[in-house]
């Protein structure tokens, strides 16, 4: 099937692209990441979790969930290569996003992952003409599926032309980036204190990148009791900073 | 003098190497209409799993118990079950105590117990077994399918001990890896995967179990039910379970999944609170889906 990659003059590609995919990991693109804590404002107004856990927390996190997503993420950058037509395509993207929601038990979680990806790719649209993202958001409306924030990202990103091996990277990183950033306003956190946090987590965001490309969907696990409870709990919070 | 051991005839690689069990049990549930009951209408059972008879409970339902006769899984066991429960049956199934997950042999493969079940209209499953124990050097695979057909409805619950904790063995076992698909004409409910190697990455690491020791999920399930429906009952089973959460002891969630049903969440430090919990929230859900009592199941032993 034909893609919608984006020709430039070999010279300024690969700058440009990087560029480009800084800019798509950038937290100041309007997707809404910094409203989602993803549970931890729960873990952290009970007490659970604390500045003090955030190394180990945030390690694990890219060993489990932070894997599956970039499972997810590289299954979604294959899509429009991997389909033999529109149909096909249009059948495979549902049939990923329906998979990864069936793997989130939280119902706030799943749909802040959903809220980024469905922003995600609008944003896309508004900055390059991408007919497949297009039908993609198209078909994932009109069946009232689920777009997630993983797989919008690798699909979009295999639009645009990058290397599945620096998108899922970059993925990772701006996800922990993230969740770094919201504890930054749940715990006392400077901003030194995060900026090496997020510095030292980086060869762990390589080594959940590489063993993603390793695992199966099928393969692809996650075992975060704790997240899942702070992620079911977040709706009963009388006081919340952020949506999940 | 030549010893014992150099006089006995040579024995054959096969019967050194490790044993292999490979069995199976099915079972086949329907509706009586005539006697406005469910019954076990066929079975196929291969040693060590057994079940001995079903039992006629409350409204109509079937209870079977589900034994092991060789007392749990060994190195390189391969056990399957499979369940059909036919159009408007309702069934209850329960294990006649833990699962034992005993050590290998050094060469063993993992122990691996495949479960499918398959409800066809209306029909309803409640699977309430006893914890899984994993034993220390433990390995263990499990996967589970659940097919609902429209209207079927399942109450599906596993415990994950953490090993035999009065020995002082706490994960102390090699791996557990348990997958999970529950799913409706080919949408998929709710799919879990979870891969436990406490050597390789701590338990006790703050993302995973922390302090907590003893692992629950519990899937309550219909087809057809509105996404407003389970948002209702997410709440109410929410207000139950609060009481039920102890910080530093236990904590129960629940949570509404893409359709068709909800996921509660449990991990506790002592795995007797599990039990208890899991049996409050699935009686209020019971009566919430079904107009009835849940009835947690006479033990046979």
């Amino acid at each position: 099937m034909e893609r919608d990659s984006v020709k430039e003059p070999p010279v300024q590609a690969d700058a440009l692209a990087d560029l480009r995919l800084l800019h798509l990991a950038d937290s100041a693109l309007p997707i809404g990441a910094l409203a989602h804590s993803f549970g931890l404002e729960s873990l952290t107004s009970c007490g659970m979790l604390t500045t003090r856990d955030l190394p180990d927390f945030l390690q694990t996190f890219l060993e489990e969930a932070g894997t599956m997503e970039a499972v997810f993420c590289r299954e979604a950058f294959r899509l429009s290569a991997a389909a033999t037509s529109e149909n096909d395509f249009a059948s495979r993207w549902l049939q990923l996003n329906n998979q990864l929601s069936a793997r989130k038990p939280a119902r706030e979680s799943r749909a802040a992952s959903a809220s980024l990806g469905g922003n995600f790719l609008q944003v896309m649209l508004s900055l390059s003409d991408l007919p497949l993202a297009r039908a993609a958001l198209n078909a994932s409306k009109r069946s009232a599926s689920l777009v997630h924030h993983s797989t919008a990202f690798g699909f979009a990103c295999s639009l645009i032309g990058f290397a599945e091996d620096r998108v899922v990277p970059v993925y990772l990183h701006q996800s922990i980036a993230s969740l770094v950033s919201s504890c930054q306003r749940l715990l006392p956190l400077g901003q030194a204190e995060a900026a090496r946090l997020l510095w030292n987590l980086k060869p762990a965001i390589i080594e959940a990148a590489n063993c993603s490309a390793a695992t199966s969907l099928e393969d692809a696990t996650c075992f975060m009791p704790l997240l899942d409870w702070g992620a079911m709990e977040h709706p009963a919070l009388s006081t919340r900073l952020f949506i999940s | 003098m030549a010893s014992v051991a150099q006089n006995a005839p040579a024995i054959s690689p096969e019967l050194c190497a490790p044993p292999r069990l490979e069995a199976s049990l099915t079972l086949d549930f329907a509706r009586d209409e005539l006697a406005g009951h469910t019954v076990l209408a066929a079975s196929r059972q291969e040693p060590p799993l057994k079940v001995v008879r079903a039992f006629a409970v409350q409204d109509g339902a079937a209870l079977a118990h589900l034994h092991n006769v060789s007392g749990g899984l060994l190195g390189g066991d391969r056990l399957a079950l499979r369940v059909n429960v036919g159009a408007g049956a309702r069934v209850q199934l329960t294990t006649t105590g833990a699962t034992r997950i005993y050590r290998p042999r050094r060469e063993a493969l993992p122990a691996t117990q495949s479960n499918e079940f398959t409800l066809h209209e209306d029909a309803l499953l409640e699977y309430v077994p006893d914890a899984i124990i994993p034993y220390a050097g433990a390995c263990f695979s499990q996967t589970t399918a659940i097919h609902l057909a429209p209207g079927a409805g399942i109450f599906w619950w596993e415990i994950l001990a953490p090993g035999r904790e009065a020995r002082g063995e706490s994960f102390a076992y090699d791996s557990v890896e348990m997958k999970a698909d529950i799913g409706t004409r080919g949408q998929a409910i709710a799919s879990e995967r979870v891969r436990i190697v406490p050597r390789k990455r701590s338990t006790r690491s703050f993302g995973r179990l922390g302090p907590y020791r003893t692992w629950a999920t519990f899937c309550i399930a219909q087809v057809g039910r509105s996404a407003a429906e389970w948002l209702a009952l997410e709440h109410e089973l929410c207000k139950q379970a609060l009481p039920l959460t102890q910080h530093g002891e236990t904590l129960w969630a629940v949570s509404a999944l893409p359709a068709h049903g909800v996921m509660v969440r449990c991990v506790a430090v002592h795995g007797r609170h599990v039990l208890p919990g899991l049996q409050a929230l699935w009686q209020m859900a019971k009566r919430r889906l079904y107009c009835c009592d849940a009835v947690p199941p006479r033990k046979a032993n």
